[in-house]
């Protein structure tokens, strides 16, 4: 039998007045593996059971029916299991406290400082689910989850999550997930849409040191640049473009270029739609579409296409939030120093003429980046310190 | 919502272009702001055109003409049509479809929205007189 307690559980419990205590034993059925709390989780897994924790062993005879023991006595810990009327003490491992969970990790990143970072999520696709996931195994401390979705079948091919999890509000389900993950994260949840909750956004991003912007359209973009622009805060943008044939991820930095100098600068993104419902509902889907070629415009990649953007997301997010501490990854401070990343992953469409790998030597290739620059855009409709320069359509035949 | 200093460059826009008395901001201290302007054909028919800027710039506009429009074959324009570039109505007007949402950025001018309808009422009147569909004339943007 392989048997996990918690050291933070049992520290709590150790300085606590109480002598004993009825606590929760989560059994992966027909596993031979136990996992005992002092209190209840969230998302509970396994077959359930009571698991009395006491700090004197003749406590435990009250309670018959409980099958899982835990003595603490002057930092001693016994684990035991009742069988056939006697006690059989087995051994068990520790889940590691707060401080040493990620220790893994020491050296690359400093997992003190990211631990008391506050990142906010803004939608939790197949973008935000895996990056909110990749940050909590950072350490990242403080998660804002934003999405008003629920898990759906069309999602669960890139999704992080399981069919048991269709029909949960997504919220729900990346919470249940970062926990799995850091179960010492603190978690936020906000079901709601952006685009019409403006007031709970800008308090929620006022609240945060770093924005991941994983939502699929540009009117919700717009409104998340804006709220990064009044509260100055750093926020990461990232999309595939159509099948995923390639990618890119934008940082705004206060006082740089921010979303919409980028659109006005490089132009709007033939993007993936993932989605027909909420493309409709966005209008990337005219309403005069019909069902049927709707379904042949529903063109996306393969998780494993945009599993390189959120990567790349996912780094400069920790450079972002390391950025003035010594840390393995302040190396990378160096080389992402640009606002404007492209990733180039399949020769299709935009990238037909790029040359095949072998040989391409300095000529451009696909599975690689790209950085820029992009400068701020005079007379922007957000960030523009001056008048701003509306398009009148002079364009206009 | 839009924000002052956009609300102010849309005014300064729509003054040096258009006539003071053919558009009125409407409730724009609510949380359904909406834009009323005229808008007279080049065969001097008068619409009246409402704009609805809960969510603009950062999302297309809904454009509705204040009337049920009929086509030549007296069929409301009351669903979306990919031929005559129509939308949903609402209370019984027809809802113009008048720009891309792949093209849409948030620099888009109500100016630009309006002329831009005006463009499809000239059309409209086209089709009218030549049983043409609008997309005979009007081009369809991404």
């Amino acid at each position: 039998m392989i048997v996990y307690l918690s050291q933070e559980e049992l520290d709590a419990f150790a300085i606590d007045r109480a002598e004993s205590l009825l606590g929760y034993a989560y059994e992966w059925e027909g596993e031979g593996v136990v996992h005992l709390h002092t209190r209840s989780l969230t998302h509970a897994f396994g077959e359930i059971s009571g698991c009395m924790f006491s700090k004197s062993a003749f406590c435990t005879d009250v309670v018959e029916d409980v099958r899982w023991l835990v003595f603490i006595d002057e930092g001693c810990i016994k684990v035991g299991l009742r069988v056939d009327g006697g006690i059989q003490y087995v051994g068990f491992q520790m889940i590691p406290s707060k401080e040493n969970l990620y220790s893994r990790s020491k050296g690359i990143l400093e997992i003190r400082v990211l631990q008391n970072k506050h990142v906010a999520i803004i939608g939790l696709g197949s973008f935000g689910s895996q990056i909110a996931i990749e940050l909590s195994k950072s350490g990242v401390g403080e998660f804002s989850l934003v999405d008003f979705d629920r898990v759906e079948l069309h999602n669960l091919a890139r999704h992080t999550c399981f069919i048991k999890d269709l029909g949960r509000l997504k919220t729900d389900a990346i919470e249940e997930a970062v926990l799995g993950k850091n179960p010492y994260a603190k978690i936020h949840k906000y079901p709601l849409d952006i685009s019409k909750n403006r007031m709970e956004l800008e308090t929620i991003v006022s609240h945060v040191d770093l924005v991941i912007c994983a939502t699929d359209n540009n009117p919700s973009r717009f409104v998340l640049s804006q709220a990064l622009f009044d509260f100055q805060k750093i926020g990461i943008f990232g999309r595939a473009f159509t099948r995923a044939e390639g990618g890119d991820v934008f940082v705004y930095r206060p006082g740089q270029a921010c979303y919409s100098c980028m659109v006005g600068n490089i132009g709007v993104a033939q993007e993936e739609i993932t989605n027909e419902a909420s493309a409709r509902q966005n209008g990337v889907i005219p309403a005069y579409v019909s069902a049927q070629d709707a379904d042949a415009m529903v063109q996306v990649g393969l998780s494993a296409d945009i599993e390189p953007i959120c990567n790349m997301m996912v780094k400069l997010a920790l450079v972002e939030l390391s950025k003035g501490e010594a840390s393995g990854i302040s190396c990378l401070e160096d080389e992402l120093v640009y606002n404007y990343y492209l990733w180039a992953n399949r020769r299709e469409r935009k990238f037909t003429n790029w040359h095949v790998l072998p040989g391409a030597g300095p000529m451009p290739t696909i599975m690689r980046w790209y950085g820029a620059h992009i400068s701020r855009r005079e007379g922007c409709a957000i960030c523009s310190d001056d008048e701003i320069l509306l398009d009148i359509g002079d364009n206009l035949e | 919502m839009m924000k002052y200093n956009r609300f102010k460059a849309e005014q300064e826009v729509l003054e040096a272009k258009l006539p003071s008395n053919i558009y009125r901001f409407m409730d724009m201290n609510t949380s359904r702001p909406y834009l009323v302007m005229a808008a007279r054909t080049n065969r001097g028919n008068v619409y009246t055109l409402r704009i609805e800027l809960d969510m603009f710039p950062d999302s297309i506009p809904q454009v509705f003409v204040n009337k049920m429009l009929y086509d030549c074959n007296n069929n409301p324009l009351d669903t979306p049509s990919s031929t005559m570039h129509t939308l949903n109505s609402k209370n019984g007007c027809t809802q113009i479809c008048h720009y891309g949402s792949s093209s849409w950025t948030n620099r888009v001018s109500l100016y630009k929205v309006y002329i831009k309808c005006r463009l499809w009422l000239e059309m409209y009147e086209a089709h009218l007189s030549s049983g043409k569909p609008i997309d005979y004339y009007l081009k369809h943007q991404n």
